[in-house]
């Protein structure tokens, strides 16, 4: 009989469904960033593009205050000033403010060199330059393609399908222009510290055994930790808070063989002094190369 | 386990704490403005609590089972990792490099890349005037009609010299005749030969040879009607820098095709990046050049209509490009 998945495996699955990518940088430590979404690399775009046509549409209205008229030019005089005014927006930008354009400041992405030695010139010149052939020139021929024939048309559409798919065919969600510049998109990491919950543990009066330590792993208790940090911002929320909490406790004296009475106002004081003596434990074993992943025992595989 | 000292991994960040902190605040710092932000002292202190906080990490992933910790840990060393790689340049800088040598020495790497693509082009215009010469109705089928407009076979002596000899126009004109034309066929065509090199060669090969035949029936119907050399002036003003666009755009496509076909002994891949930095300056140099030619077709091509002086102009202007390529950077090595 095929066994059920444990709560720890199902967590493990869903932590690894989001993308993540490692760079090792020239200290040797791999540091894990997490891949950008695709909604924000297309909103990011689409900002940009918004801004380069804002530029653009500008200088085509300062242009048209003076004396001689600029009409029969306009469309060229349009195409000419977005490539001048974009392929030098995303590249300077890119990479004067370290990999982000305005857009990508605004959705909160970054571009990054893929081989952990931050952006090179060269990388931030070409990916953008594919961009050009990858987005724009089917961009604008999309805008003239009722002039073109059947032919083109259907060139076309391959050519946009083809630019579609790459970046869901790789695990990195690059596009073209990544892959040729060999650069990564990733999310802006945020880090917030928050207080060791060992360390400001309360005078502990509850004691275990070694034995009664035994029972759970690693997951178990970074769900205890998640369950501990948990703040309540409503009077109902608290409510709920404190009976999970007895629970949790009343469930882990049961599975541990705990026989003292723990009052149910102490939940929170037990499962605090467990969890440091439990985390004491686990990082003891971890450190003579016992890793319990979880309450199985079980070795990531 | 003694409840009176605080467990490993509490000791472990008790002690760095402060450090990571004082990390945050300059990569905070960093983050809003730039590394001009710091001073001297402020730079070396965040390399160093950079380097710091890796070691932090290193040992964390190994001792800490405290999730926030890690997680904690993890985005702080990705931040300090980005603040600390940030590309270090200046417009002026690499501007400089791109004219002082790296694009010439792009250029002078792809020499049997370029010599291919005007190869390619030379054969083309060798081909049409061949078949030109045994039956003008080829030129309909090299040259398309827009392009031809009112220069054809069929067409008076007069109205092909008129062509050659056009000096209508205002400013504005010549404006126009400089947007049409960076939007014009040539362009396009130094694109697709350029982005299309990647799929082995083949495409840009096919475009460059097309853009011959172009060119060669358009030599032979002039030299039909004896007028060759003032074609050849009429072409040499622009089209010495605009075909070396062409073809410096057909190179990169090479280079890139090439590096797909033969990539020795890398993977495709890298063989590919490896190449894309050569074709990616070549690609700038050829866009930079297409401008130049731009100017020329739209302002001295209209300004100058003696055909000695606009030989002059149009090969001085090349020997200009040659020396570009050929002479700068090369004190460096």
């Amino acid at each position: 009989m095929a066994r059920r998945q444990t709560p720890a495996e199902l967590a493990r699955k869903l932590e690894n469904s989001r993308r993540w990518f490692e760079l090792v940088p020239p200290e040797g430590v791999p540091i894990r960033f997490e891949v950008a979404g695709l909604a924000a690399r297309f909103g990011a775009q689409l900002l940009d593009i918004l801004i380069t046509v804002v530029v653009m549409i500008s200088i085509i209205l300062l242009l048209a205050v003076l004396p001689f008229s600029i009409e029969p030019l306009v469309s060229s005089l349009a195409a000419i000033l977005m490539l001048m005014i974009r392929a030098p927006y995303y590249i300077l930008t890119e990479l004067f403010w370290n990999g982000q354009t305005v857009g990508k400041r605004a959705t909160g992405l970054r571009v990054l060199g893929a081989d952990g030695r931050g952006l090179t010139t060269h990388a931030v010149v070409a990916r953008n330059l594919m961009k050009e052939v990858e987005i724009f020139m089917p961009g604008t021929m999309l805008l003239v393609s009722g002039s073109v024939g059947t032919f083109w048309n259907l060139v076309l559409l391959l050519w946009i399908v083809i630019v579609l798919v790459i970046p869901l065919t790789n695990a990195k969600r690059q596009r073209l222009g990544d892959l040729i510049a060999n650069t990564y998109v990733t999310a802006r990491p945020k880090s917030v510290l928050l207080p060791d919950l060992s360390g400001s543990a309360p005078k502990l009066d509850f004691d275990f055994t070694p034995a009664q330590m035994e029972h759970y792993g690693r997951f178990e208790l970074q769900t205890l930790e998640s369950l501990l940090r948990t703040r309540s911002e409503t009077r109902s929320s608290n409510v709920r808070r404190v009976e999970s909490l007895v629970q949790v406790a009343a469930q882990i004296r049961r599975k541990i063989g705990y026989e003292e009475p723990v009052p149910d106002s102490r939940a929170r004081e037990f499962l605090h002094a467990f969890y440091t003596a439990q985390r004491a434990f686990l990082e003891q074993k971890r450190m003579f190369g016992d890793v319990r992943d979880d309450k199985h025992h079980r070795d990531d595989d | 386990m003694s409840d009176s000292q605080p467990i490993r991994s509490t000791r472990f960040r008790a002690e760095r704490e402060a450090d990571w902190l004082a990390l945050e605040t300059l990569v905070k710092r960093v983050e809003s403005g730039g590394t001009g932000q710091l001073d001297f002292q402020e730079s070396r202190s965040l390399a160093e609590l950079y380097r710091k906080a890796t070691t932090s990490l290193s040992v964390a992933r190994d001792i800490s089972l405290d999730k926030s910790l890690l997680i904690y840990l993890e985005s702080l060393v990705a931040r300090a990792f980005l603040a600390v790689y940030a590309p270090q340049e200046r417009l002026s800088g690499v501007i400089g490099r791109f004219f002082g040598g790296s694009a010439s020495a792009a250029v002078r790497r792809s020499g049997w890349a370029i010599l291919m693509a005007f190869a390619a082009l030379f054969l083309g215009s060798w081909v049409a005037a061949l078949l030109f010469n045994q039956d003008p109705a080829w030129y309909y089928t090299f040259v398309p009609a827009e392009l031809a407009g009112e220069r054809g076979p069929g067409a008076s002596t007069e109205t092909l010299r008129a062509v050659l000899f056009d000096t209508e126009g205002n400013l504005l004109a010549q404006l126009g005749a400089f947007a049409a034309f960076l939007f014009s066929h040539n362009t396009r065509v130094a694109l697709f030969s350029f982005a299309l090199g990647v799929f082995a060669c083949v495409p840009s090969l096919l475009l460059t040879i097309y853009n011959g035949l172009i060119l060669g029936a358009f030599w032979a119907l002039y030299a039909d009607r004896g007028l060759g050399t003032e074609l050849f002036g009429w072409l040499s003003i622009h089209g010495v820098t605009e075909l070396s666009a062409l073809a410096l755009a057909a190179a990169g496509g090479f280079r890139l095709g090439l590096a797909v076909l033969f990539p020795g002994g890398l993977t495709r891949k890298d063989s590919l990046r490896a190449a894309s930095k050569d074709a990616v300056k070549l690609a700038l140099v050829a866009a930079l050049m297409l401008f130049v030619a731009g100017l020329q077709e739209g302002f001295a091509r209209q300004l100058v209509t003696d055909t000695t002086l606009r030989i002059v102009i149009g090969w001085g202007i090349g020997l200009m490009w040659l020396a570009w390529f050929m002479l700068a950077g090369r004190r460096a090595r």
